[in-house]
């Protein structure tokens, strides 16, 4: 259980999310939707302390994570994985070493610096690759790979974390509709098949509404919904995206192809196949 | 559309869009133009200041510059065509105006080009490795603490900043004479130059593989071993080849001051003969550095292409 206590983050003089307080049970997938620069991506990187919080508490199985430091901070880290909208893998290195690092916490300096990865871990690293369907590029360079693929190998990187938590900084921002689907499905199958908790920042209200089990709707800062995809009407959409709805929030433009449209999904499947 | 090209009713000559920028523009031209002749009157002025202290007047060039050439005249082997290839004689000693005569000393001469090399070399090798580690701590982006990565750059401004002779002038009495001490001297400031170059290209890297390696829960070192070092490697190998280049010359330099390698022979023959000794290591100088630029050069471009392919 992830309990978030009036957490605030404030840059100068403008605050980037006010304080928020709510709970995430184990093994929920929640979306964050809102518009950009609504506090989101702080929201979820203050989670891992990529960011810092400014205020307010964090507990995780009722330890405060805000406290962290050192080592314990890395360990916090390693339990809680995420993937990026810009995927941050490392691009000259081939994709299996970049699945690997993420076991990197349980390394001793000598061993990481030289790049030693046991047998086992690239057992783990190959498993982890092929459950994403990556695993005939495991020792190409990583970016000679597509968009999506990439997102799937931090995936991997992520999975091979063991982590608790599974964060989601726009996924799919990135990706094109099909990409975007496999990238989801693979969250929600890691979210149904492992238990993990999954946090998902999302800029798509389908997305959202497809995978969710939860949605939390932000707005300058502050959360503005709460609920279940049921109960986010288009109305309540409508106020989450601001006063500017009528122009900005358009369901053609913030759809990938996820609607259910019954004649295009089973084309989908056969491509990605 | 007519408004386009000509004024609206009242729309005065000031606020014609195209008079505004007239006036900008001219405006503009006469601010660079004062710049400009400033610059170019204080550039005259120091000319001539450095010209009035170095007394680089027109008869002392022509007074000076034959002397360059007598010097070399004296130098100059004085080779004879038909003993040039001439072996040994009987008495174990090659005929004068032989190359053999003239290179007597050839086998002590490689020797010395050898160890001025082997010198380059280990500087070289300590120097890019120190300042790998170095340029991590100085880049703005990569520096675990503000305060570390200021006090990284004076240390490598510091390094730079004193020539290599200098360092080669103080190690000599520390360490002794000997190659050591230039090896040392020359470290030191190829690990100052090297640094600043390193962690200007650790600034221009990526930071999203960094954020990457930090997510997953890795440690300062390891995000710089995954995050950085992959994207600058490239880089800091020509860099390091190009440092090599530098290093030969300033390797064959450092001798001049006791510090090993063959300046401590070029310099003795300058002194104490200034006869066609000198040209014999002058030459083979200048052949080694000309030799191991092309090969470094070569090297360096192969790398870069091979890059520039991705």
């Amino acid at each position: 259980m992830l309990e978030f206590k009036g957490l605030t983050k404030q840059f100068n003089d403008t605050v980037a999310v006010k304080p928020a307080t709510f709970t995430i049970p184990d093994g929920q997938m929640v979306g964050v939707i809102g518009r950009s620069g609504a506090g989101k991506s702080t929201l979820l990187r203050m989670i891992n302390r990529l960011n810092e919080p400014s205020g307010g508490q964090m507990l995780f199985q009722g330890r405060d994570v805000t406290a962290l430091k050192g080592r314990a901070l890395r360990q916090w880290r390693n339990e809680c994985a995420m993937v990026f909208q810009q995927f941050n893998l490392v691009g000259r290195l081939n994709v299996l070493t970049n699945v690997m690092s993420g076991r990197l916490f349980h390394h001793g300096f000598a061993s990481s610096m030289m790049g030693i990865f046991t047998a086992k871990e690239r057992a783990f690293a190959i498993r982890a690759l092929d459950r994403l369907g990556m695993a005939h590029v495991a020792l190409q360079q990583t970016d000679t790979l597509s968009g999506g693929q990439m997102q799937r190998v931090a995936i991997a990187r992520a999975l091979v974390q063991e982590p608790r938590i599974m964060l989601a900084d726009e996924p799919i921002a990135s990706l094109d509709p099909m990409n975007a689907k496999v990238v989801m499905d693979a969250l929600r199958a890691i979210n149904r098949e492992d238990g993990l908790t999954v946090m998902c920042n999302l800029h798509t209200l389908d997305t959202a509404r497809h995978y969710c089990d939860r949605i939390i709707g932000m707005q300058d800062g502050i959360i503005v919904f709460d609920g279940t995809p049921k109960e986010l009407t288009d109305r309540a959409a409508r106020e989450i995206y601001g006063a500017e709805a009528e122009e900005a929030f358009s369901e053609a433009m913030t759809s990938t192809t996820l609607r259910p449209q019954p004649a295009a999904q089973p084309e989908a499947r056969r491509v990605v196949n | 559309m007519a408004s386009i090209t000509t004024n609206g009713p009242d729309n005065g000559a000031d606020r014609d869009p195209v008079s505004v920028f007239e006036r900008h523009r001219a405006q503009m031209i006469r601010d660079r133009m004062v710049v400009n002749v400033t610059l170019g009157l204080l550039f005259v002025a120091f000319l001539a200041w450095s010209v009035w202290i170095s007394r680089f007047t027109p008869d002392r060039l022509a007074t000076g510059i034959p002397r360059i050439f007598e010097y070399f005249g004296t130098v100059m082997p004085a080779l004879q065509w038909d003993v040039l290839f001439d072996a040994r004689n009987e008495a174990g000693r090659f005929p004068a105006g032989s190359i053999g005569y003239w290179y007597n000393d050839f086998w002590k001469y490689l020797r010395l080009i050898w160890e001025t090399i082997l010198m380059a070399l280990t500087a070289t090798i300590l120097g890019t490795g120190l300042a790998v580690v170095l340029s991590f701590l100085a880049a703005r982006n990569c520096t675990p603490y503000p305060w570390v990565g200021a006090a990284a750059r004076r240390f490598l401004e510091f390094c730079r900043g004193v020539p290599e002779i200098l360092f080669a002038l103080i190690l000599v009495f520390a360490v002794g004479i000997g190659p050591l001490a230039g090896v040392l001297a020359i470290t030191i400031h190829a690990t100052g130059a090297l640094g600043k170059l390193f962690s200007e290209v650790n600034e221009n890297a990526s930071m999203r593989p960094v954020d990457g390696i930090k997510a997953v829960g890795g440690s300062w070192f390891e995000q710089m071993r995954y995050g950085i070092l992959p994207q600058v490697l490239p880089n800091f190998t020509s860099y390091a080849l190009w440092r090599f280049e530098i290093n030969v010359r300033a390797s064959a330099v450092v001798g001049f001051v006791g510090a090993g390698g063959i300046g401590a022979e070029l310099s003795h023959t300058i002194s104490f003969y200034s006869d066609d000794r000198v040209t014999a290591v002058l030459l083979l100088v200048v052949l080694t550095v000309t030799i191991i630029d092309l090969l470094s050069e070569r090297a360096r471009h192969a790398l870069i292409g091979k890059e520039s392919l991705k």
